[in-house]
């Protein structure tokens, strides 16, 4: 295990107009760890995992990888430095199959043709890895459940090994024994070694699962809590700004 | 009926040899309940000579099976034949809470008959188990403060409301200790012990292939007996619990300064990776568990000792060390020490026991078809 974190971001902010989405956000996230970022709504989880995502630049700060800053200026290139992510639209294509979904614009080919074989063969190594029920990877997407939907979104970004996997509000819409799947996944990613961001609102989903929670409130980090320590009632008292955690002094 | 319930599946011979009736009686009365529909028979053989296997028919419906963990909850359905349709588990969050929990339950056992193209009238029974103990007559747990907001709460009766069956609720490892009597690793013996180690300890008891829940469900909660008089303070209230030494906390908590942030199914697999840090602190946890599990021979004098929970998956990591502390601190017998041996079902054993004693109430219940 590195002691080191993977991504650290320092002093981020990001505004939309006059809408101030992030403020002068600090965060480290590190291997083998599940960090699950809890906010009311507008409290900026969602433009924090298009910024570690590379979806957003930031205004203002630095994101560092491994220590060093970098530059996620895409999706691609926060991708090419191993940062994945699963957003609420899971942004699948309803009527191609699984197979095509999980390659589609990064296709292998061979001899000028795509290798279908090969594609079918690692959309099951990479499905079988996640324990999935998902009947047939011939099947269009939209034949699928809610839960093997997002189970075949979060096979997509784990093409090519990514160290960060960012899942916004992976539970949203599902039922219990989608979410149940899902939280399932999560912590297979968490043993396979991958960091693992979750975004949600759900706390109880996130308890389940979660290392480490940071607390974002109006575009803030409010506070860190260990999730081992922390109450359903802290959580949801931290995200509606009823108390801040220690650890942190208010600002 | 109720012999080849409780076996699940055997042949007439078998069933004879269990029931005590004479052959031509048992071959009778399964002929006779093979053409009402309640049994379903099938060729087989067995030590070389035809036979006929028994098993209750399919087509009487399903039953259910929920485990609450103390950090997951685990469902499964099953046809009258004991046959597994359905395993979902689900992780939950420390200290949760019971009115979201049992819904939960609901939810996902709903949502899987539909899986399965079943209707809910299909369903006959639920079995539901806790990590701790319960009275099965009002089906709430009897201890005070142990699981945070279910204290008073009738399972049975929330259960039961949302599904419209009945439900049986007990300690989830006199349910483990059950399914490993009837299925697992202790199929034959007659007086088990069944350790589940996970977050939590638990022991279940089968003395003369009788499940013991004593006055008020807590026989056998091997967790809270005192290892240490001065030791940690308990989450039950006592000090040195066997609980405080190898729980989950008191095992995570020992590897925090040397190895940060873990799971207890890391522990695991960096022990069988070789990480010697993991492998002391499971080894310690074995011995831990011996030196209890040693005091509980003495007093029940089991012929095998079957350990489950998480903390099973080490195997002989905590096992070696549990058995050499169990041979050195037993009564010596003519029979030798009792077997320590990890569980056969694994990690569903709880909710494999849950699955039986709904079959159990369902027949009870009269729902099997047959007056019992």
């Amino acid at each position: 295990m590195s002691d080191g974190p993977v991504l650290s971001l320092r002093g981020v902010s990001k505004n939309f107009g006059g809408v101030r989405a992030l403020i002068d956000v600090d965060l480290d996230i590190h291997q083998h760890e599940v960090l699950a970022v809890v906010g009311d709504n507008a409290a900026g989880k969602s433009t924090l995992a298009g910024v570690i995502a590379g979806v957003y630049r930031p205004d203002a700060g630095r994101v560092l990888l491994d220590g060093a800053p970098v530059v996620l200026d895409s999706p691609a290139v926060a991708r090419g430095l191993g940062i994945a992510a699963v957003f609420q639209e899971l942004a699948l294509c309803d009527n191609l199959d699984v197979v095509e979904n999980l390659f589609l614009g990064h296709e292998p080919t061979r001899g000028g043709f795509l290798d279908e074989i090969e594609m079918e063969r690692r959309a099951w190594d990479l499905l079988g890895q996640l324990a999935t029920n998902v009947p047939s990877v011939r099947l269009p997407v939209r034949a699928l459940s809610g839960g093997q939907r997002q189970v075949v979104a979060v096979a997509r970004a784990l093409l090519g090994s990514p160290r960060v996997v960012v899942l916004d509000e992976p539970t949203a819409a599902l039922g219990v024994r989608q979410t149940a799947e899902v939280l399932n996944l999560v912590e297979r990613l968490r043993e396979r070694g991958h960091a693992v961001v979750l975004i949600s609102h759900q706390a109880a989903d996130l308890q389940a699962v979660a290392d480490r929670f940071a607390v974002l409130r109006l575009g803030r980090i409010d506070g860190e809590l260990d999730a081992a320590s922390v109450g359903y009632e802290d959580l949801l008292a931290a995200m509606t700004g009823v108390s801040r955690p220690s650890g942190r002094k208010p600002r | 009926m109720s012999a080849v319930q409780r076996h699940g599946s055997l042949t007439q011979i078998e069933l004879a040899g269990v029931t005590g009736l004479s052959p031509a009686t048992v071959s009778n009365i399964v002929k006779e309940l093979a053409a009402s529909g309640v049994l379903h028979t099938s060729p087989s053989t067995r030590s070389g000579r035809r036979a006929l296997q028994v098993t209750l028919a399919r087509g009487l419906g399903l039953v259910a099976g929920v485990h609450f963990g103390s950090r997951s909850m685990r469902v499964a359905l099953a046809d009258a034949a004991m046959q597994l349709l359905a395993d979902q588990r689900m992780p939950l969050a420390p200290d949760h809470r019971a009115d979201a929990g049992l819904r939960r339950a609901a939810l996902l056992v709903v949502e899987m008959l539909e899986s399965l193209d079943a209707g809910p009238e299909e369903l006959l029974a639920v079995g539901v188990c806790l990590p701790a103990p319960v009275d099965r007559a009002t089906g709430s747990i009897t201890t005070v403060g142990m699981l945070r907001g279910w204290d008073g709460i009738s399972v049975s009766e929330v259960i039961g409301r949302e599904l419209a069956v009945p439900v049986a609720v007990d300690n989830d490892a006199n349910l483990g200790a059950l399914a490993e009597t009837r299925l697992g690793a202790a199929v034959g013996h007659e007086n088990v012990a069944y350790l589940r180690v996970s977050h939590g300890v638990g022991g279940g008891l089968v003395m003369g292939g009788q499940l013991v829940h004593g006055r008020s469900g807590g026989a056998g909660e091997i967790g809270h007996v005192t290892i240490d008089e001065n030791g940690p303070i308990c989450r039950c209230g006592n000090r040195g619990c066997l609980e405080t030494f190898v729980g989950a906390p008191a095992l995570l908590g020992m590897l925090t300064a040397s190895h940060g942030h873990l799971t207890l199914r890391d522990v695991i697999l960096r022990a069988e990776d070789g990480d010697p840090g993991c492998r002391r602190v499971l080894s310690d946890a074995g011995q831990h568990l011996g030196v209890a599990a040693a005091n509980l021979c003495n007093l029940v004098d089991p012929e095998i000792v079957v350990v489950g929970g998480q903390l099973a998956d080490a195997g002989e990591i905590l096992l070696g060390p549990m058995r050499t502390v169990v041979e050195q601190r037993t009564m010596p017998s003519t029979a030798g020490p009792a077997r320590v041996v990890a569980s056969g079902l694994g990690a569903a054993a709880e909710v494999r026991g849950a699955l039986a004693v709904a079959l159990d109430t369902a027949r009870v219940s009269g729902a099997l078809g047959v007056i019992p």
